[in-house]
């Protein structure tokens, strides 16, 4: 296994080409030194396909994503404030650094998600109890809507009743400022 | 180190050849990968802030749950143990790097384990034997419900759970199952099968590793998404999949004992010869001889060896546990000699204790 020739220490795993006076020269890099690394460039023939590589494929590398949203040219230069990542280095290293990331790219996201996800932009399942339990209820309620659709469509109309009453206890614990209850 | 102490202090819950469908699914794995809001990812985060995540999460799940799990630091650890633990499929191999800041969180049967500061700051895994979707998520969920309640996670409305890598991000959740698929590989017709269920959201590789080729005829089945689609929908979907699979499977058997059964059965029980008789055994050979002995079981051609062996041996007969096994460093070729000698001591064990049982044979 190759190891990075930057630190030296982890196995390397993103091949970058860079430009030294007039010269491309190849380092091959770990993960995390290729986060910090200034210019990128990620070798579409390195194998097996990771997630960069995958990125750069789909948006034909961050140059063409650049030339093709000339409209997003304002978000290229946004860092993100806790790590210092831009949307063009992620483009190329293909993780994020952390948390704050996701704000700071949240106009490109849902391109870049739905490429890797079928299509789909938006989170379905899980929400951590302690994150929010107001917003928890609203998306039980959501769910409990789009059964309540399908049962009307079904025409199964005692089940479409329940499941309104169902919604109503709901949006009445929500007026009550609470959500304090278990929410499943 | 007599050979059934050695098994029995190695063997893990989800070898054990039982569960649903165990004759084809060898073992159901789900993995939850979550971070802590005020930390930046692995990729980006100090030493002191790798720090303070291993402490927070380790303190959140022995606290709780004390007395059931426990606590190990890679950079503690020996390197035939951490890799070990790798060829078990307890800890990823980046995890096992020693110069990164991980840990892992095991449960005392070792059907959870959490990895610390690994690609995310936390990585719950379960695994169980057999077809077990749903055992193995309700054990996952329970466990990330217990980290919640003392940890703050990176989470967001629209995203979901905020990962290091953008194809984890949403549910988080990589459910798999290990799959025993001899007669699709015999026919070719998983070089077919797989691009199509590709298409539904679903991947399926060699168990070991990205690359293709399967050793054994073991694949890894798992979903390819987590944006979109709920935990129980992503768990469904997997679980039709893998359904379709274990049917096509059967039919494909039933097809080669219909067609070519002699010539079937001369290649079981030559490889039955050579696991039970070699006394040289390359790696690639002993997994393409079990995975033929594990078909003979299954087609009821081949009688006194149990399964729940092969399970063991198919992990046994990688380098960590041969060294372990040998208690030292090993060349390639002794590799092959220990691995020969390993297959030849655990199944005229089984024989000998099988026989004794019933009529006598020898
Ligand atoms: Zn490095
Ligand atoms: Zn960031």
């Amino acid at each position: 296994m190759m190891i990075c020739e930057n630190c030296k220490e982890r196995p390397a795993s993103v091949i970058l080409t860079r430009e030294s006076m007039g010269e491309a020269i190849e380092l091959q890099l770990c993960e995390k030194c290729a986060f910090q690394a200034q210019t990128l460039h990620v070798d579409p023939n390195q194998e097996p396909l990771s997630i960069q590589q995958f990125l750069s494929h789909w948006f034909g590398g961050a140059e063409l994503f650049q030339a093709q949203q000339p409209q997003e040219a304002a978000h290229q230069g946004s860092e993100c404030p806790t790590c210092g990542l831009t949307f063009l280095k992620f483009l190329d290293v293909g993780k994020f650094g952390c948390a704050t990331c996701y704000d700071t790219f949240r106009g490109q996201l849902p391109r870049v998600l739905g490429k890797l996800h079928n299509g789909h932009a938006m989170h379905k399942g899980k929400i951590p109890v302690s994150f929010n339990k107001i917003y928890a209820v609203k998306k039980k309620i959501e769910a409990i809507r789009v059964k309540m659709q399908e049962a009307v469509e079904a025409e199964r109309f005692e089940e479409a009743a329940a499941l309104r009453d169902e919604a109503n206890a709901l949006k009445v614990r929500l007026a009550d400022g609470g959500g304090e209850s278990h929410v499943d | 180190m007599s050979i059934e102490n050695f098994m029995q202090n190695a063997v893990t819950g989800w070898m054990a050849a039982h569960g649903e469908h165990s004759d084809i699914v060898m073992s159901t794995r789900i993995r939850l990968a979550r971070n802590l809001r005020s930390y930046r990812f692995p990729i980006a985060f100090t030493e002191e802030e790798s720090m303070a995540v291993d402490s927070a999460v380790s303190g959140a799940l022995l606290d709780s749950e004390g007395g059931t799990y426990s606590y190990m630091k890679m950079a503690d650890l020996p390197a035939l143990e951490r890799h070990v633990l790798v060829e078990k499929h307890l800890i990823s191999p980046q995890l096992a790097n020693p110069d990164r800041p991980g840990s892992v969180i095991l449960s005392e049967d070792e059907t959870v384990s959490v990895m610390v500061n690994e690609e995310d700051h936390i990585r719950i895994q379960c695994i169980y034997p057999g077809l077990q979707l749903k055992g193995a998520y309700k054990q996952a969920d329970a466990v990330d419900d217990v980290l919640e309640k003392e940890l703050s996670y990176a989470f967001d409305e629209d995203f979901g759970y905020l990962t290091s890598c953008p194809s984890n991000t949403g549910s988080g959740m990589r459910a798999s199952v290990m799959m025993h698929l001899p007669a699709l590989t015999m026919t070719k017709q998983i070089n077919r099968i797989i691009p199509a269920i590709s298409r539904l959201g679903i991947v399926v590789r060699g168990s070991y590793g990205e690359g293709s080729e399967a050793p054994g005829n073991v694949y890894q089945v798992s979903n390819q998404t987590t944006l979109g689609k709920t935990e129980q929908e992503i768990l469904a979907d997997l679980g039709n999949i893998t359904e379709r699979l274990i049917a096509h499977e059967r039919k494909s058997r039933e097809l080669l004992l219909a067609k070519s059964r002699i010539a079937l059965e001369n290649r079981l029980f030559r490889s039955l010869g050579t696991i039970t008789y070699a006394r040289l055994l390359p790696s690639s050979e002993a997994a393409r001889c079990l995975s033929d002995v594990r078909l003979g079981i299954d087609l009821d051609i081949i009688h006194d060896v149990d399964m729940s062996i092969l399970n063991e041996l198919l992990i046994f007969m990688q380098p960590g546990f041969l060294q372990q096994y040998a208690d030292g460093e090993l060349t390639q070729e002794e590799m092959d000699i220990c691995r020969a000698k390993l297959f030849r001591e655990r199944l005229n064990v089984e024989r000998a204790s099988a026989s004794s049982e019933g009529t006598e044979e020898r």
